[in-house]
């Protein structure tokens, strides 16, 4: 099959098999920003966004999602010109082997942008389908707190 | 892995002429299907260019597209009652990302036995509108209950009373993304202290799901201040099989205390 996906922003034309998964599709196509984990829903890391929506990409398929607009930690900033929730990610220590860590500050970036200003309980729910088994959480609450009161200066 | 051919209907009636196929599926959410095998699978039908998103309320009755997410359903049921026994149950359900895939319709089809929708739903009375073979409005437990109606029909609707019931809802987990090993879901209607219907279902015993009946029946027309819940749940037998290392017997006492703690908190005040 093929399907005309946008991705980041930019139009792609990918082609894959009608049982596959978006994760395999993506990382095949040379978006490995997005991890491939548990491939079960669990763990989170291969979260992107999918029409605006927070989803598992392990858990889509490539057909279904054809025509729709994706969005990976890559598309809401870079090493040049970083997201808040990025940047609060690195100053607060948050990231230890990384490995989790595009699909936490998506679903960090996910949450403030659907509620501001979060409080402890909700960003541990926002956080529910991300497993991180280095930092323990704590330094991770630190930088979403510190991106909203960043991102609440800056409006 | 088998090709399969995948359909993208616009209109339910361009759903109607694959529901009878052999080996094509319908494609709601998708998580059901990837969890299974997909050997068989010949077709795949997709429900996402459907208006099966619609949720209407008004003072009898909800009304909700089986198309409708569990982050929909909660966003939509939080309009009408931020307690209501939906929220409660799916904000809990799997996770955030899931919660933005799994549909209504997909739990009500599947209705795996570490379901949070489909206790509420039962303990709701709803009914489910189907489409195909026999287009019609069911109770959920016949649904449930038969394969006939399962078989060859898409769910497009779940509508259930707009009634401002007190609500409950336990999930027996180890930890909180853990699958519940079972459900409980109260429903209480009070007139001051006293209770004029009430009901409870546990999801995740043996049988799928039970109605449990002799303490509805005892709580109904009671006081709360006349109510004996200590031992409660003795007066029903529910029956658990083994499940994930833990016993049938532990799991009959967890869900005795459980249920017994739950009526004590919602009768309480």
């Amino acid at each position: 099959m093929e399907g005309l996906f946008i991705i980041n922003g930019s139009e792609k034309k990918l082609s894959f098999d009608s049982g596959d998964i978006l994760l395999n599709v993506l990382r095949a196509n040379g978006f490995t920003e997005v991890k491939s984990g548990c491939h079960e829903g669990q763990c989170g890391s291969c979260v992107i966004l999918l029409n605006e929506e927070l989803v598992n990409s392990c858990q889509v398929f490539a057909a279904a999602a054809v025509g729709k607009d994706i969005v990976t930690i890559k598309g809401i900033g870079d090493i040049h010109s970083p997201h808040p929730m990025q940047e609060a990610f690195v100053e607060t220590g948050a990231v230890q082997c990384g490995f989790c860590i595009p699909g936490v500050v998506l679903a960090a970036y996910y949450l403030l942008k659907n509620n501001p200003d979060p409080d402890d309980e909700e960003i541990c729910r926002a956080l529910d389908g991300n497993l991180c088994r280095c930092t323990g959480y704590v330094k991770i609450h630190e930088a979403v707190k510190l991106a909203a009161k960043r991102m609440a200066e800056n409006v | 892995m088998n090709d399969i051919q995948w359909y993208f209907p616009k209109t339910l009636e361009e759903v109607q002429p694959h529901l009878k196929r052999d080996g094509v599926k319908l494609h709601g959410g998708g998580t059901w299907i990837l969890r299974g095998s997909m050997r068989g699978i010949k077709g795949l039908v997709d429900l996402g260019k459907l208006e099966l998103h619609s949720f209407r309320k008004d003072s009898q009755t909800v009304e909700m597209g089986a198309g409708m997410t569990y982050a929909e359903t909660i966003r939509s049921m939080t309009t009408i009652n931020p307690d209501h026994i939906l929220v409660k149950a799916l904000q809990h359900a799997a996770s955030t990302p899931l919660r933005n895939i799994i549909t209504l319709g997909g739990t009500i089809f599947s209705f795996p036995v570490w379901s949070d929708l489909m206790g509420p739903l039962i303990a709701l009375d709803a009914d489910v509108v189907l489409m195909g073979e026999r287009s019609e409005a069911y109770s959920i437990t016949e649904y449930v209950k038969s394969s006939a109606l399962r078989k060859e029909s898409l769910i497009t609707h779940v509508r259930f009373k707009n009634i401002g019931w007190n609500a409950y809802y336990y999930r027996e987990v180890k930890t909180s993304f853990d699958y519940p090993a079972f459900t409980i879901t109260i429903l209480l209607k009070k007139n001051k202290n006293l209770i004029e219907d009430t009901r409870i279902v546990v999801v995740g015993c043996a049988g799928k799901f039970s109605r449990v009946k002799k303490i509805e029946d005892y709580l109904k027309g009671k006081t709360t201040d006349s109510l004996e819940i200590d031992g409660i749940a003795q007066t029903h037998e529910l029956k658990f099989t083994k499940k994930r290392s833990l016993e049938p017997a532990y799991l009959e006492h967890c869900a005795g205390v459980q249920i017994e703690r739950s009526i004590s908190e919602l009768t309480r005040g």
